[in-house]
């Protein structure tokens, strides 16, 4: 019995050691608290992590921001869309199908060694091997060869007189003999941009350094740690008590827009987005065919009423996919303003009427829910009777391509070129056929237009072919252009010299510096 | 003599369980594989899709569905997939192109980390809690441990993780707000995720107790002159437990692989994340490698649990 009752205690005494021990391990925790990012170097917190950053396989929107602090390329775009150079310091075109890229002398990969044409040619090189199978290879579809013509020339030939061709010079260059082994691209290759990647642990944190070859302003940043912080409200938090001294888009919630605008050491900077929001209609719906149909449904939404309550005024009601930053915008399109005594009329005209209305299938992501909801609110005034489907990205992705909706809402990021209309309106350009006419949309004087465009070199007589597209695609309705989201940044304020650019492109960093306190609460006076 | 016998006879037995209960894990692990197999597939989505975005050329689509066999009938797949798992592969992830196995190694620990820290914090809370209300039931204590342990179950994740921030990171500043590195990253998760299971493991243990103070041997106790808490905690704790560890063992497998939202709230790179990133991009081997653990470790976590009654009270006898 004795003996029970020892085991006993010395049980419960094991227990008493165990609860104590933790206890203490919890409190050593507690004294430890430090935060990760060096002194010096900036916090941004993203929603997502980047798949892979070898810039000749990374596609996602996150590996590209960190692609181009990384990377140069031959050509980049500018805050208008038009592509500017880059790596190089002059573009020839001497003939319609060639472009010639002269290099800037004295470029330093990170690792210091220099960068030439062999590099160049290297990058596009092993990024064409069929063997790597990346997935930029049909991007580069146009190109018929890649050469040097010296050691600072490289020569870009195209199958044919191909006007958006420097979407192909968009390409990060790496060092000749950087393997594209998939498998083992965790780790970023060295680059000439402004930062080297130094630490990349996937879902967690990218880290940034100075690349030591690049020029930096004085007082630059020591560097960026772009850290994963999935939750919205999080980010948040850790802007507000300036653990994260960046944010911006994606990584934001309108909701909290307002909150961290008051937050005395954040500062919210708002600019023109080109990110375009759209609803497409699928053509092979005999009803939605009858052009009198697509208009009632433009009439019918409320746009500003959408921008002003659920986007809390982050947008600008758009007339077409081309922000007017665009050097090829053109602004005199037919306008679709809420009228639903307009759209009414001409549903009946179509011959609908309250007796038969018109039911859609209406397919969202969980994200575009609430807008859906807005729009089935708004358009069962009118006698459209709309069925929301919402289903998560890839299923919603899957139906987008097979054609598998009547009404469609989606978004494009990021246009720079027109060329994107041949994909999206040329009645060839189906998913089948490799293009993104994903609702049947078929025009001959579009396609004209649209291959017209393509091979037009000289800016103004292109400038004219896509002012006439973007009237017709207004007039024909084959999307109903909503918005274009505006870009919101929200930054410590002791961070000087960031520009934001529409496509949310991050290259200003690369010069942006730390202000001293002085000039940074001279920043916070509005 | 005979009490030798009995104890080989008792671990022959426990060996003897033991190997059967891993038998079944095979028929258990092949209809996880076979039932996730069906269901990723059967959803619409295409990896390929997923991966070469908007602008794939049909040619390249075609190739890489090729080189990954997904143009191969399902059920020659599904056939291919087993004879590899049966070798010990777990296939390449499609979205990310490294193997299954090394993305998974990766991340396991992470989730374990949080798992068994989450059930230390529920521990740490509910015993104390469980052992003061059981002492005095009715009681002023009772009435507020159980009140607390009310509200450990009422919170969910998603409001006590930002809760748990603000207080100890932001406020007081004595822990990081998130992601994964020294014990400190561990205390806010660990308390997030243990919260709920020690709320209801503290009920459970208050029950259990106020059950073993009615009985016989526990009034001999105070007979002989304990206290009752002093009797309670010599003498009732260890009777008291064997429910309580039934509901630690089940509850554990749900805490190793209920952690995704506490993994998405802190930025902790456990598993549950890079799941529901392969079910995103439609990363079949990846779910199917994702799936398997989640679900061998569910069963392990169970046998373990079988295992440990037989530590605490010796009456249990390991036989099914």
């Amino acid at each position: 019995m004795r003996k029970a009752v020892r085991t006993e205690r010395r049980f419960f005494r094991t227990d008493a050691i165990a609860a104590i021990a933790l206890v203490v391990i919890f409190a050593a925790g507690c004294a430890k608290a430090k935060p990760r990012t060096p002194a010096g170097y900036l916090q941004i917190d993203i929603n997502t992590s980047p798949a892979n950053l070898d810039p000749r396989v990374a596609t996602d929107a996150i590996s590209a921001r960190i692609g181009e602090l990384a990377y140069e390329s031959l050509v980049r775009i500018d805050r208008d869309g038009a592509f500017v150079g880059d790596l190089a310091e002059k573009i020839e075109r001497p003939a319609p199908n060639t472009i010639i890229f002269h290099l800037r002398r004295g470029v330093r990969f990170s690792d210091g060694r220099p960068l030439d044409a062999r590099d160049v040619l290297y990058t596009y090189e092993s990024l064409l091997d069929p063997n790597n199978h990346s997935v930029k290879r049909a991007g580069m579809s146009e190109l018929a060869a890649i050469d040097a013509i010296d050691r600072y020339t490289v020569r870009m030939t195209t199958r044919r007189p191909y006007a958006a061709a420097l979407g192909m010079a968009l390409l990060g260059i790496v060092p000749r003999g950087t393997p594209l082994d998939a498998r083992d691209a965790i780790v970023a290759p060295p680059g000439s941009g402004p930062f080297k990647v130094v630490a990349f642990e996937r879902d967690e944190a990218v880290t940034l350094a100075r690349n030591p070859y690049y020029p930096a302003p004085s007082g630059a940043l020591g560097g960026i740690v772009m850290k994963v912080v999935p939750d919205a409200t999080v980010r948040a938090l850790e802007l507000t008590e300036g653990i994260c001294g960046f944010a911006e888009n994606d990584a934001i919630q309108p909701e909290l827009i307002s909150y961290l605008s008051r937050q005395p050491r954040l500062r919210l900077i708002r600019s023109n987005g080109t990110t375009y929001q759209y609803l497409i209609f699928n053509f092979r719906d005999p009803r939605l065919r009858d052009p009198r149909v697509r208009r009632a449904i433009a009439y019918g939404i409320d746009r500003q009423a959408i921008v002003a309550a659920l986007l809390r005024g982050n947008a600008r009601l758009a007339t077409g996919m081309l922000a007017p930053e665009n050097w090829a915008y053109n602004g005199d399109v037919p306008r679709y303003p809420y009228d639903p005594a307009k759209a009414r009329a001409l549903l009946e005209s179509a011959g609908y009427t309250r007796a038969r209305p018109l039911r859609l299938i209406y397919k969202t992501t969980p994200e575009g829910r609430r807008l859906a909801e807005a729009i089935q609110a708004m358009l069962r005034q009118v006698g459209v009777a709309i069925e929301i489907r919402t289903n998560e990205f890839a299923t919603f992705y899957s139906d987008l391509r097979s054609g598998n909706f009547d009404l469609a809402a989606s978004q494009w990021v990021g246009v720079a070129d027109p060329h994107q209309y041949y994909l999206i309106f040329d009645s060839r350009m189906t998913p089948q056929g490799g293009g993104n006419n994903r609702g049947d949309y078929a025009n001959p004087e579009m396609d004209r237009l649209l291959e017209a465009g393509d091979a037009e070199l000289d800016p103004a007589a292109r400038r004219a072919i896509y002012a006439r597209v973007q009237q017709i695609a207004a007039a024909d309705l084959p999307y109903v252009s909503l918005w274009w989201i505006d870009n919101v940044a929200v930054i410590d304020r002791r961070l000087g010299g960031f520009e934001p650019f529409p496509n949310g492109s991050l290259l200003s960093l690369g010069a942006a510096r730390w202000l001293s306190p002085a000039a940074a609460s001279g920043a916070a006076r509005p | 003599m005979a009490f030798a016998g009995g104890g080989l006879r008792r671990s022959t037995s426990v060996i003897r369980y033991f190997i059967r209960r891993l038998a079944a894990l095979v028929p258990v692990a092949f209809g996880v594989v076979t039932l996730t197999f069906a269901l990723v597939h059967l959803v619409p989505g295409d990896p390929v899709v997923a991966m070469l975005g908007d602008y794939a050329a049909p040619a390249d689509v075609q190739a890489l569905r090729h080189e990954l066999g997904l143009d191969r009938p399902l059920w020659r797949q599904y056939v291919a997939f087993l004879y590899d798992l049966a070798h010990g592969d777990l296939g390449e992830s499609i979205s990310q192109r490294e193997p299954v196995s090394r993305l998974i190694r990766e991340r396991y620990p992470a989730t374990v980390e949080l798992a068994v820290a989450g059930l230390a914090a529920a521990i740490l809370i509910a015993f104390p809690l469980g052992l003061i209300a059981g002492a005095d039931p009715g009681g002023p204590a009772d009435m507020g441990a159980m009140g607390f342990a009310i509200l450990g179950i009422s919170v969910p994740h998603l409001y006590l993780g930002p809760l748990l921030m603000i207080v100890f990171s932001l406020d007081l500043g004595w822990l990081p707000l998130t992601g994964r590195g020294g014990l400190s990253h561990l205390v806010l998760p660990a308390l997030t995720l243990g919260a709920a299971l020690a709320a209801i493991l503290a009920r459970m243990l208050r029950q259990s107790l106020i059950e073993v103070s009615d009985s016989d041997y526990m009034r001999t106790a105070r007979a002989k002159g304990l206290s009752r808490p002093r009797a309670l905690i010599v003498h009732g704790l260890r009777n008291a437990l064997t429910p309580v560890v039934t509901l630690l063992g089940l509850e554990a497998g749900a805490l190793l692989t209920g952690s995704i939202v506490t993994e998405i709230i802190f930025s902790w790179p456990g598993l549950g994340r890079l799941m529901i990133a392969a079910i995103n991009n439609r990363d079949y081997p990846l779910v199917q490698g994702c799936v398997l653990v989640f679900a061998l470790s569910y069963v392990a976590v169970n046998l373990a649990t079988d295992l440990l009654y037989s530590a605490i009270d010796p009456r249990v006898r390991l036989s099914r």
